[in-house]
């Protein structure tokens, strides 16, 4: 036979049927949502592992400054560190055989043209000859008919030859001491060695860009910034979201996140490096899914920036300068992290050491692990997925508290029922199972109708959301067990788990205690001493005691989702507040960073701009010594890249104190507050791709919250940095430049620069946070709405009780909802103070994660907003509570006494 | 009757006191009785006197501070918690004061949450025609008067086909004539399907219908008569 009990939970879900909808309809979105992100996600992740694959996705790839001969790219795929000491002594030979041959000509030339002058002086003396002039005239003779002859007579002498080799020599002796000298540093500074190191062996394919100016509406004002790749078949491939690859050499293929963002389409001509192009095709390059511009971006953008595909033609009548950018596979793949990290380390040495010995120099190297471009969204379409998979779990772990305290009353009101049945023969194991079936029936059904609308409806919703953000491969869905383990095991379990616990306590008590409905745990000795206020505020606080549960669950929910109003509000406020000040965020209106100081002819970049001021510039490494949650997302993790400045004196766009030691530097006041330096600390920065560091002093502070900066006096920098005098990187500005030509300009930076990030942020969150205001205000309607039914249905018979005493409806309501009024108000300020002050520790240590700096911003407005929300929930539940109590009947004390 | 049968329950100098110190209160001071199966047992005496108390010992709900209940040579001292309520699911029918339905079930399935927990239940619409409920059958608790609802609740302990029928009070919240068909209906029950009835009530008029009766008072039995003349519960008069 089955449990008669059974029958009863249909009729309670039918009887109360407003309360599950509300819920049901609170796990379905939830659950929904989970389960379309870990869809979406997956789909996503799968289409970027193939991708991967079918589109070559680079291992890494490096920059040098000039193209690299076919010897060097050789040496590099053979991954064997050069000989660096025979390099240096060579290099030392060549240059001291040129200073010995050049000393040795002058000093013969210089013996050879003596001895003939002095041997025509002495025969002129011996004829008698003392007028100078004639002498000279026979000097001058002489000298023309046997110059030569006695030079090479001179250079074939043995004396001569001795000499000779013993200059050499010695020269040699001194370069190879020279070298032997300086030998220690060199091989710190080149790791050189490396016991460990093995050589990694790679093929490297040339994989050249142009950084381009675009101008898509062509009114001739730059737009953004365009990387233009020759279209090839070897590496980094793209994926045609629409269209086709250029063909001729006007024809071009851009990012398709790009085009959408700011409005290009197919069949639109733009202006690229000031010359036109059709764009033919939208795609998306695997080792672009993000578009960072640059590697330590705090932010990829969109909008700024783009990427392109010409023909090799096409490419070649860009204009600017040539990145002689090369990309590379390892022959045998790394397998993990650690391994990736390995082999990184060892390309590394040989990719500088070979630079060194081929003159030329290495201007970037990036293994594709440390890649944010194509790791950024990835890490980020799953980080999203834990993200909402935890909020979720909180929320159905507060939607289980609730099940628990309604079902806690329920066992109160039915003690009797439960004596009764107990005392004829129910097991507690029975009783148990009865009352956890409502909760565990309705997470069913929330699953269920949660899961299928998640692997269709938001499943979509998700795939858009990242479509619009990303510049992904097209994906089709991938059916993942895990999502569905997720999404139905883990709710499942926790309402299970928190209920039994619940339960199993409250059904502890002997079937005599049940039918005697003494349900209290613990004898109190003593009444809870009330103090002499009024009738009124006395009862009032009788109820706040009676269900102590009850509010704490509603604090828990108020707090929680009052946090998250100060999240939704907050967020775009600080990007917006960090956009505003952006212009405030530069040293000059433009910096410019030119890509060399000589011009082709040899001569130094000048302008006649007289705004324009030198600088220097270099970025070194911070170690940030912080556990971190996300090491090895992009170069992000456990170092902080360092513009470090040389600023002419007197500058009139950076102060610094006049008089500076070396080693003693200003710092950013992002620098300062990021890591919290101040005068007087010391900090220490090192070299990016050599084993060198330097230790500063900071002896001040410079207002600048654009970046992680040092900076020091120019004759510092040099000195520091062993720069040649007068070199420079390049100006600051608050006039354009406009005299040097572009292709010697490496960047400029500028406001957009600065708001990039800001920009790209708000675009893809902006949206989705006012969503999340609405769902909030929704959400927190919801809870006080299931919160206070429990507090009046359990109050149902005083209230019937009183009303037969003759309190009026209002009466009745404001003492019944005045309390509650009062823990809202009250829980929605603190949480508002704590989602506050949280929110500012979360900003922090997740920027402390980060490249870069910017801090959690709130305006009064989203203040206030962010409270308000909350209060319209309430307002909206206070009338619905006025109807219930007021709906009370009398006769409710009368019937049904047990 | 064998002996067993007459020993069918055993009650053996049970003791029990509540609270502490100067609070101190014997509520059982040594009982000693046996009741045979089948039989009709009244418990009587005025309220206070430890009639439920006692009843609550020998359905296995408390439990006494010295000396013991066996029922058919069963020991409850010796059965663990467990062991109680599989005791009580197999043997006992409750029937309280109060009625103690579940509000959301109707008449029937009330009744069906007993049967449930027997191995040989009556038939459920049998008991509900004995107990005059066919009209009612599909009605909650709150449609129902008290006499009705104590019927339910009857037929909720009788339905088990239990060993023992512990009433406690049956009639207690009743007025007179209600209560006389209450009874009237246990009487019937103890009849037709022979269940040994214990019965608690402290009126007197009562111990007419009884086959025993057991007279309490200051926590002792004052008075263990086998009542040969009895008469029907309808012909009682208080
Ligand atoms: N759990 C208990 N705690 C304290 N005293 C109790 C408890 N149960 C019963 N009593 C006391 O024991 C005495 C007998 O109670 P009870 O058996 O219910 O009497 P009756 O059923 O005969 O009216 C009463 O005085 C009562 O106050
Ligand atoms: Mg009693």
């Amino acid at each position: 036979m089955k449990n008669p009990l059974i029958k009863r939970i249909p009729k309670e879900l039918v009887g109360d049927w407003q309360k599950y909808l509300v819920i049901v309809v609170f796990m379905v979105l939830m659950i929904g949502f989970v389960s379309g992100m870990s869809v979406g996600r997956d789909s996503m992740l799968a289409a970027i592992n193939t991708g991967k694959i079918t589109l070559k996705l680079e291992d890494g790839s490096f920059e040098f400054k000039n193209k690299a001969s076919e010897e060097l790219i050789g040496a590099i795929e053979k991954g064997d560190m050069a000989d660096v000491r025979e390099y240096l002594i060579n290099k030392g030979y060549e240059e001291a055989d040129e200073e010995v041959a050049k000393a040795i000509d002058e000093e013969l030339e210089k013996q050879v043209t003596e001895g003939i002058e002095t041997a025509v002086r002495a025969q002129c003396e011996a004829y008698g000859i003392t007028d100078e002039d004639m002498i000279q005239s026979q000097i001058d003779t002489f000298m023309e008919e046997n110059y030569e002859d006695a030079l090479e007579e001179a250079r074939n002498s043995d004396e001569f030859k001795e000499a000779v080799s013993d200059a050499y020599k010695e020269a040699h002796e001194e370069v190879v001491k020279a070298v032997d000298e300086k030998w220690d540093e060199t091989v710190e500074e080149y790791n050189l060695d490396d016991p460990d190191f093995s050589p990694v062996k790679v093929t490297v394919y040339e994989h050249f860009f142009k950084n381009e100016d675009e101008d898509f509406d062509k009114d001739g004002v730059k737009d953004a910034a365009v990387r233009v790749f020759k279209s090839t078949d070897e590496v980094d491939k793209a994926s045609f979201n629409e269209g086709r690859a250029p063909e001729k050499d006007n024809e071009i293929a851009i990012d398709r996140m790009h085009a959408s963002n700011v409005g290009i389409k197919i069949g639109d001509t733009i202006l690229v490096g000031g010359k036109e192009f059709e764009v033919v095709g939208l795609l998306s390059y695997i080792n672009y899914t993000s578009l960072h511009e640059n590697n330590n971006d705090l932010m990829f953008d969109a909008f700024g920036f783009n990427v392109a595909m010409v023909t090799p033609e096409g490419f070649d009548s860009l204009r600017t300068r040539t990145h002689y950018s090369y990309a590379y596979f390892y022959d045998v793949k790394p397998s993990g992290k650690v391994a990736q990290a390995d082999y990184a380390d060892k390309f590394l040495k040989a990719l500088i050491t070979q630079s060194v010995v081929f003159d030329n120099d290495l201007e970037d190297f990036l293994p594709e692990c440390y890649r944010q471009a194509s790791n950024f969204a990835p890490s980020d379409v799953e980080g999203d997925a834990a993200g909402t998979e935890i909020l979720c779990y909180i929320l159905i772990a507060v939607i289980a508290f609730i099940f628990a305290i309604t079902i806690s009353n329920t066992i109160d009101k039915e003690a009797s029922v439960i004596g009764t049945m107990r005392a004829s023969g129910y097991t507690k194991g029975e009783l148990i199972f009865h009352y956890l079936s409502t909760p565990v029936v309705v997470t069913l059904i929330g699953a269920a109708i949660g899961n299928i609308l998640g692997y269709t409806w938001f499943k979509e919703v998700a795939v858009n959301i990242y479509f619009e953000t990303y510049s992904l491969p097209n994906c089709g869905v991938v059916w993942s067990p895990v999502a569905l383990v997720k999404t139905t095991v883990i709710p499942l379990s926790l309402m299970f788990l928190i209920n039994l616990f619940v339960i199993v306590r409250k059904l502890q008590l002997s079937p005599l205690k049940f039918l005697r409905h003494d349900l209290r745990r613990t004898k109190r000795t003593k009444a809870r001493r009330i103090p002499a206020w009024s009738f009124m505020n006395r009862f009032r606080l009788r109820i706040l005691f009676q269900n102590i549960p009850n509010y704490a669950i509603l604090i828990f929910g108020i707090v929680f989702v009052e946090v998250m109003l100060c999240f939704a509000f907050g967020l775009p406020d600080s990007l917006n507040h960090y956009g505003d000040r952006a212009p405030d965020m530069l040293f000059a209106k433009y910096q410019y960073m030119l890509a060399g100081t000589k011009d082709d002819d040899g001569n130094e970049l000048v302008t006649a701009n007289e705004d324009a001021e030198k600088f220097n510039s270099t970025s070194l490494l911070y170690e940030k010594n912080v556990t971190s949650f996300i090491k090895g997302r992009g170069s992000g993790g456990t170092t902080e890249a360092v513009t470090v400045y040389g600023i002419e004196d007197g500058s009139k766009y950076v102060v610094i104190g006049a008089e500076l030691n070396d080693g003693e530097v200003y710092i950013s006041s992002a620098f300062k507050d990021k890591f919290g330096f101040d005068t007087g600390d010391k900090i220490t920065l090192s070299e990016e791709f050599a084993n060198k560091s330097y230790e500063f002093t900071v002896s001040g502070i410079v207002d600048y919250e654009g970046g992680i900066a040092v900076f020091m006096p120019n004759d510092n920098f040099i000195s520091v940095f062993d720069k040649k005098e007068g070199s420079f990187t390049g100006y600051f500005s608050n006039e354009e430049i406009t005299d040097i030509d572009e292709k010697y300009i490496a960047t400029v930076i500028d406001k957009d620069d600065i708001v990039k990030v800001t920009t790209q942020l708000m675009h893809s969150m902006g949206g989705f946070m006012v969503v999340a205001q609405y769902v909030l205000l929704v959400l927190s309607a919801a809870l006080i709405f299931l919160l206070t039914k429990i507090i009046i249905e359990r109050n149902e018979h005083s209230i019937s009780m009183v009303k037969i005493l003759g309190f009026k409806n209002s009466e009745i309501s404001a003492l019944y909802m005045i309390p509650t009024a009062f823990i809202v108000l009250l829980f929605t300020l603190l949480g508002f103070g704590a989602g506050y002050v949280i929110l500012i520790y979360v900003f922090r240590a997740f920027m402390l994660q980060m490249d870069g700096w910017f801090t959690f911003y709130m305006s009064t407005k989203s203040m206030a907003m962010s409270i308000v929300y909350m209060l319209v929930g309430y307002a909206a539940v206070s009338v619905i509570d006025f109807i219930r109590i007021k709906k009370i009947p009398m006769d409710e004390a009368l019937k049904n006494v047990e | 009757m064998s002996e067993e049968e007459k020993k069918f329950l055993e009650i053996h100098d049970l003791r029990k006191s509540f609270g502490t110190g100067e609070a101190k209160q014997d509520v059982l001071r040594g009982m000693d009785f046996t009741v045979s199966k089948g039989e009709f047992c009244v418990l009587l005496g005025p309220s206070g006197s430890g009639k439920s108390t006692l009843l609550n010992i020998i359905g296995g709900i408390d439990t006494p501070d010295s000396g013991y209940v066996s029922i058919n040579g069963d020991k409850l001292k010796d059965m663990d918690e467990k062991a109680l309520t599989m005791y009580r699911r197999k043997h006992l029918g409750y029937v309280f004061q109060m009625y103690n339905l579940i509000p959301n079930l109707n008449v029937k399935e009330n009744i069906e949450v007993g049967a449930y927990l027997s191995d040989h239940p009556l038939n459920v619409d049998d008991v509900i025609s004995t107990l005059g409920l066919e009209d009612h059958k599909y009605k909650y608790p709150n449609q129902l008067s008290g006499g009705q609802q104590q019927r339910v609740s009857i037929g909720r302990a009788v339905v088990k086909n239990p060993d023992i029928l512990m009433c406690d009070e049956p009639t207690g919240a009743l007025d007179y004539k209600t209560s006389k068909e209450i009874l009237g209906l246990i009487e019937n029950c103890n009849q037709k399907f022979g269940n040994t009835v214990i019965m608690v009530t402290h009126n007197e008029a009562i111990r007419y219908m009884a086959d025993h009766v057991i007279k309490l008072r200051d926590g002792v039995v004052r008075h263990n008569d086998i009542n040969d003349k009895k008469i029907p519960a309808s012909e009682l008069e208080w």
